[in-house]
């Protein structure tokens, strides 16, 4: 019996694109070849393991035959579970595309097939964590007029959302860090914004820079006032806006 | 009335937002709009919410009034002029600033202004539009903004505000004239349709004018009296013959649904309004009217109305005024008056969530309010979710199989929400489909399986009978309603309301 084969990559989406290359160009049989986030994993016998290094044009190449071959919908549907936290997530996206490049772009329809329900289920995740970070991210200002936020998320929201607060705010400064991830994105107003990988430390003492100031304190005052007496109701509030996403809440503290 | 000019702005958000916070419509949505360099912001046609407060209620946009001053004396508002509360106003520079400072943070989606009526309506709606067009032209605000259109003001001004504005509404407060002219002595049924008819022509002639096509008063997003999204789901004709497709479309009864309206007083919702103003086009910035339609609502539990007269008057507005959305705010009693529910008198939370349920059904489901109702039985079932009450009543059309059945019979099976349906017609053009599969499209078997077969079996061995599917469905329901409905007062008044003798006990 041949032994399994293993890939572990670095769990970014360059990372994974980069593996997926590699696994794709050593064509082993499915049943005995699993890609898997380095960080994550634990070692096991009888097994030979495979480490992928990031390379950039292997990843291009990748997203570009996504695009090109099935769709720009299919891409964007990977790219969005390839930032989930679960451990299954590459394998469920290299069967997915291994569907998509029999099936072309309507593999997203097929349903009935295992990994693309799978896929699906992860970008679901990630995106619904997206946009609860899109409503409850708070950002505090600085001494130096710079915008910062902090959050605690499952999945690798932070390319999503700075997607979604460059075009916001083009003219502020702003700051998003990730502590699980350690990870931030920076925006410089009117510029790119990217993403860097910070040491708690670093992360932590950007975090001193925040100032608490006056309108903390109205804003305070108004989620306070705006809620009926008659109609209170802390259940229904937990449901909508659930405990884990409060800790950087200034209203909830 | 004391008017206090020299408080703190800590004072006045808290006065001005405590008299804003019983309106409902607190929704950001409509709109989707790129944000652009030199400006903040950027708006999303989902709506997001950025908080939610003790209620339970989402927190999307800075509600506030502009002044709670006001020379009406409608008997359910808090800030009617017999009530003694202490009366301020912001400056239009105190609304900027604290727009945009709590949008920079992330906060808010934008602004929903309201306000009580100083010295006549135009007058008013003129100081409110000096607030806007700072927001917009000197701030270069480019999020969310929500006005009210005060019924009575000058045509001229809510057509200036329709510019710089992404949504209006015009509460139309009670569901009938009869029930306005006892409540809201200074309003009439005539004032509040004026400015919505207004309102709902200007965002059509921009439709028309070609200049720009924002969702605003376009129908086909959603299913009302129509034949809901039949080409491109894929609704099969061969299909069609066993199931829905034989019963006459909702659409075809447009006549019968016009007679009932007529029945219930609402026949001012159907007529054309006189009104030959014309648009002007501007000449700024601000091209669109009103980009994100107008909304309203409507007070429930105030006055007699049962949930009949309330849907088809709501049915009414998305047909003859392109509402965007009706919105349904249980009454909490806050003044005394022998015309009003007893201070004290808890609001009916699970009468109004039922009416939002029913709405969903309206906009989304190819539903029409005679369906769901009818005089004989005007009000809903407060223990089941209006569709599962339709589906109970006509089992005639179940089980329906899932393998083959159309798009519009299968949004009407409970369980099975819009998205689910459009994903099984996408996914059983590959593959027939079972159980499990419906699970993973996101489908609710608990409560779907008594009403479905996949390739001829259902899902257990379950009588399609009425009694027993109520019973088991109740069962499912009981404690999410106990938890919405968590009131027990209330539960024995709608109780009562049911057998129509609410009259006695208030």
């Amino acid at each position: 019996m041949e032994n399994q084969v293993i890939y572990l990559c670095e769990d970014t989406p360059d990372g994974i694109f980069s593996a997926i290359y590699d696994a794709w160009a050593a064509g082993i049989p499915e049943e005995r070849m699993s890609i898997q986030v380095e960080r994550l994993h634990a070692m096991q016998l009888f097994t030979d393991y495979v480490y992928v290094q990031t390379d950039l044009d292997k990843a291009v190449k990748v997203a570009r035959s996504i695009k090109g071959k099935i769709s720009k919908e299919v891409y964007d549907m990977i790219y969005c579970a390839s930032l989930s936290f679960e451990e299954d997530k590459i394998d469920a996206i290299y069967h997915f595309l291994k569907l998509g490049f029999r099936y072309g772009g309507q593999v997203i329809q097929m349903h009935g097939e295992d990994a693309v329900c799978r896929v699906f289920e992860l970008k679901r995740n990630v995106w619904n964590e997206t946009h609860s970070f899109r409503e409850f991210v708070r950002f505090h200002d600085s001494k130096e007029g710079i915008l910062i936020s902090r959050i605690r998320p499952k999945n690798q929201v932070l390319p999503m959302l700075a997607h979604h607060f460059s075009d916001r705010f083009p003219e502020e400064n702003f700051v998003i860090l990730d502590e699980v991830h350690e990870m931030g994105v920076f925006h410089e107003r009117g510029k790119q914004w990217y993403l860097a990988p910070l040491e708690s430390t670093v992360l932590d003492r950007i975090w001193s820079h925040k100032a608490s100031e006056e309108y903390e304190k109205l804003w305070k005052v108004f989620f306070r006032t705006i809620a009926i007496k008659e109609r209170e109701n802390y259940r229904c509030q937990r449901n909508l806006c659930a405990l884990r996403y409060r800790d950087y809440m200034l209203e909830f503290h | 009335m004391v008017i206090t000019e020299d408080l703190s702005i800590e004072e006045k958000l808290t006065i001005l937002t405590d008299a804003a916070k019983y309106d409902v419509a607190c929704t950001s949505s409509g709109v989707d709009r790129k944000g652009k360099a030199g400006g903040m912001g950027n708006t999303a046609a989902c709506g997001i919410c950025h908080s939610f407060a003790a209620d339970g209620r989402c927190i999307s946009l800075l509600k506030i009034l502009y002044t709670n001053e006001c020379i009406y004396d409608c008997k359910y508002c808090i800030n009617r002029i017999s009530n003694d509360t202490q009366r301020t106003s912001f400056t239009p520079d105190e609304i900027c600033e604290l727009t945009m400072q709590f949008y920079r943070r992330n906060y808010i989606e934008g602004l929903f202004l309201s306000s009580g009526i100083r010295k006549n309506p135009t007058s008013t709606m003129e100081e409110i539009y000096i607030a806007l067009y700072r927001l917009r032209e000197i701030h270069h605000f480019n999020g969310y903004i929500h006005v009210k259109a005060i019924p009575g003001a000058d045509s001229g001004i809510i057509e200036r505000i329709g510019y710089l504005a992404d949504r209006m509404s015009t509460n139309l407060e009670l569901p009938t004239a009869a029930g306005l002219q006892e409540m809201a002595p200074n309003k009439t049924r005539k004032i509040i349709l004026a400015p919505m008819k207004q309102i709902q022509r200007g965002i059509g002639e921009r439709n028309r004018s070609g200049i720009h096509r924002i969702g605003a008063g376009r129908k086909n997003d959603r299913a009302i009296g129509k034949e809901p999204l039949t080409g491109n789901t894929g609704t099969d004709k061969k299909v069609r013959q066993d199931g829905w497709g034989l019963e006459p479309l909702p659409s075809a009864r447009e006549k019968e649904r016009k007679d009932m309206l007529l029945y219930h007083g609402s026949q001012d919702l159907l007529m054309e309004q006189e009104d030959n103003r014309q648009i002007i086009l501007p000449s700024s910035d601000h091209k669109n009217f009103v980009p994100a339609g107008q909304s309203t609502q409507m007070i429930v539990g105030a006055t007699q109305e049962n949930d009949y007269q309330i849907l088809t008057v709501a049915q009414a507005l998305y047909h003859k005024y392109d509402m965007k959305r009706v919105f349904y705010s249980a009454y909490v009693a806050l003044n005394e008056d022998s015309k009003l529910p007893a201070l004290g008198t808890k609001p009916p939370l699970l009468r109004e969530h039922r009416l939002y349920q029913a709405d969903w059904l309206l906009r989304f489901y190819g539903f029409t309010a005679e369906e769901l109702l009818t005089e004989d039985r005007p009000n809903f079932n407060v223990y089941l979710d209006p569709k599962c009450e339709w589906a109970l009543r006509h089992l005639e059309y179940f089980p329906v199989e899932i393998n083959q059945a159309t798009y519009q019979m299968l949004l009407r099976i409970p369980g099975i929400g819009v998205k689910s349906a459009r994903r099984i017609i996408m996914a059983r053009k590959s593959a027939r489909l079972d159980f499990d599969n419906l699970k993973r499209i996101g489908v609710v078997l608990k409560r779907a399986h008594y009403f479905i077969t996949c390739n001829g079996k259902m899902m257990y061995q379950t009588k399609i009978d009425e009694d027993y599917i109520t019973r088991r469905i109740l069962e499912l329901d009981r404690r999410k309603n106990w938890e919405l409905d968590y009131n027990v007062t209330f539960r024995q008044l709608s109780l009562f309301d049911d057998m129509d003798v609410s009259g006695i006990l208030t």
